[in-house]
């Protein structure tokens, strides 16, 4: 028979201390799942103003999100194979959004596109463009928060596949685009699905940025965080504990496939 | 004037910390040129260069006399292989061997008969479904060698292609890019740190070190010549020693190395290296009469197994190291301790300058 050895006070504690932690967590996040009765959480699921945060949510993370892939991809890569001047100084300007609140980056963002302070927001209203307030302001809110967590991911896929493959790819008469195209990009495409739920769901749950740049205009620029927010600041407490419910869903759902993807492509091309 | 199939004209190259400076380098047509060096010399940079990856700072590069210094790799039709394959993962070992042949825009049927045939060259048939991370190394690297091989290349460039593989593996695959180079008669470049590989297989050796070419020529000129203890060294020259070298009446010169004696023919005197190979060394179990200037008389204090060949190493006054056969060792009964006698011919000690 194996005899089991205690473990040391010193393991005991670090142990101890993790199983606090995680009893926590499963209790607060009960508790926002029992708050509700079941029936009255249905009603509120099924409310017109829940329903329009949904859409709203779903539809403006989606294009945010590939907007993310389109400006990561090309970074990213550069990022990683390229050498060009300054490139330090762009890392650390890429890297500051993910330092920054949020809530700074939508007042950066409401300054920099709003008609009244800035010439760039008088040009496009000349041109007929209003962004502000509308839900085109939250898009650009979510991807200018996200884009660098999406650049981060991309960089950290790029960086695991040696450029070696690019070049017998060349070698085999490929063209540059061509072996980034039929080479890399394959390669890294579980990499870079990871980091698209992760975007997304991150998106999903922007607060901050939208809160400045879209404001929180009832059934208008009402994302789900905004209808939580919306709703508890006028007592409903069930409704905002609907949309905080399907957020948490949502992010829990997006660190599975993220987890999934991200050992998926991990082991194979280091 | 000649014409090289591959030539190297005062090539200047800077890659972050990295660079060298105005090498030259010229390769026949059907030559197996090896490529030597210790790690961070710059021999897998120098192959990249030539197939096309990064572009030089100063001076050319010419394939059979057109200048290529800045046409992009896919169109300079050179082939390359690395240590690790590179087989790319998403794609079934056909599509890997077929891949430079698919870019080209052949047919499907001209495709598939194409890449039978030489997956039936390289024993690889029987794989061409699978993919590579199902693979053992030697099929790995069979099929990265085939997949180079399809375009026919003009040169062929082999960074350490063997070094990734076991012994068995290894002694097979270089029997087979031996009869390669018989076949088809292509120019190949091959980096090793292996001088098993120089003797199987290189017409010329090239000897990097930080950057330049230290020495070039044939492998009996590489291997028993080296002009530098580096060089001696890298090619596994084994007994080497410092002593001075003092002129006798005879003509013969007398290395004085502590109280040990080596007699060999130079026009070096003073401070010298001297190395003697291994395999240049006859072992006998009672003193051995002949014209060799050199005999020396030892225990052995260690027997190095390593495959079919075994090193002896018999203290002698100075350390020597002897290499043959396990077969050898087990006729004349040679174990820890024996008494041996080495003997080696004055002409077969290396003398070089410090």
């Amino acid at each position: 028979m194996i005899k089991r050895r205690l473990p040391t006070f010193f393991q005991a504690v670090c142990i101890g201390i993790s199983l606090i932690v995680v009893l926590v967590l499963i209790a607060v996040f009960l508790g926002l799942i029992l708050f509700s009765s079941p029936e009255t959480l249905v009603v509120c699921l099924f409310s017109e103003e829940i329903w329009y945060a949904i859409r709203l949510s779903v539809i403006t993370a989606v294009i945010s999100t590939l907007l993310c892939l389109i400006i990561a991809v090309p970074v990213a890569y550069s990022m990683v194979r390229f050498e060009f001047f300054g490139k330090q100084w762009v890392n650390v300007l890429l890297n500051l959004p993910l330092s920054l609140p949020p809530l700074v980056a939508g007042v950066a963002l409401l300054i920099f596109l709003s008609p009244a302070t800035s010439p760039v927001g008088q040009f496009l209203s000349s041109m007929g463009i209003y962004v502000v307030y509308t839900s085109a302001a939250i898009v650009i809110a979510q991807v200018f928060v996200n884009a660098p967590y999406m650049v981060r991911i991309a960089r950290s896929t790029f960086s695991m596949i040696s450029p070696r493959y690019e070049h017998v790819a060349r070698t085999l008469g490929c063209s540059e685009v061509g072996a980034f195209r039929k080479i890399t990009l394959p390669m890294a495409k579980n990499g870079l699905i990871g980091g698209l739920v992760i975007t997304w769901s991150k998106a999903m749950g922007e607060f901050g940025a939208v809160l400045m740049l879209a404001g929180a205009i009832s059934m208008k620029t009402e994302t789900l965080p905004i209808a939580l927010f919306l709703n508890m600041s006028t007592g409903d407490l069930d409704m905002a504990i609907a949309a905080a419910l399907i957020l948490l869903i949502i992010s829990g759902t997006a660190l599975i496939l993220f987890e999934y993807f991200g050992k998926e492509h991990g082991d194979v091309y280091a | 004037m000649v014409m090289f199939m591959l030539e190297i004209d005062s090539l200047s190259i800077q890659l972050g910390e990295f660079s060298f400076t105005d090498l030259n380098l010229k390769v026949n047509d059907g030559e197996y040129c090896i490529i030597l060096g210790p790690t961070g010399a710059g021999k897998t940079i120098l192959l990249e260069t030539i197939a096309g990856i990064h572009s030089p700072k100063n001076g050319r590069i010419l394939l059979n006399g057109k200048d290529i210094t800045h046409t992009p790799p896919e169109q300079r039709g050179i082939g390359m292989v690395y240590q690790d394959y590179m087989l790319f993962p998403h794609m079934t070992v056909a599509e890997n061997i077929g891949f430079g042949l698919k870019e080209r825009g052949v047919s499907k049927k001209e495709w598939h008969a194409a890449v039978r045939e030489i997956a039936k060259t390289f024993g690889i048939s029987h794989l061409l479904e699978r993919y590579p991370k199902t693979l053992s190394g030697g099929e790995q690297q069979r099929t990265a060698i085939a997949r180079s091989l399809l375009l026919r290349p003009s040169v062929l460039l082999l960074d350490e292609p063997l070094s990734a593989l076991d012994t068995i593996t290894r002694e097979r695959l270089r029997d087979e890019l031996k009869v390669i180079h018989k076949e088809t008669g292509m120019t190949i470049l091959h980096i090793t740190h292996h001088f098993e590989d120089i003797y199987a297989l290189a017409n010329r050796v090239v000897v990097m070190r930080n950057g330049t070419i230290v020495q070039e020529g044939t492998p009996d000129m590489i291997m028993h010549h080296p002009v530098s203890d580096f060089i001696a060294n890298f090619t596994g020259m084994e007994n080497l020693f410092t002593g001075d070298a003092v002129m006798t009446p005879s003509g013969i010169v007398e290395i004085h190395i502590g109280t040990a004696i080596i007699r060999t023919v130079t026009e070096l005197t003073g401070r010298v290296h001297a190395g003697i190979r291994p395999e240049d060394m006859i072992i006998s179990t009672e003193p051995f009469t002949s014209s060799a200037q050199n005999s020396f008389v030892g225990i052995v204090t260690d027997i190095i197994d390593s495959g079919v060949y075994s090193k002896i190493v018999v203290e002698a006054g100075i350390i020597l190291t002897a290499v043959l056969t396990r077969q050898s060792i087990q006729r004349l009964g040679i174990t820890f301790g024996s008494t041996v006698w080495l003997t080696f011919k004055a002409t077969s000690v290396h003398v070089f300058s410090e």
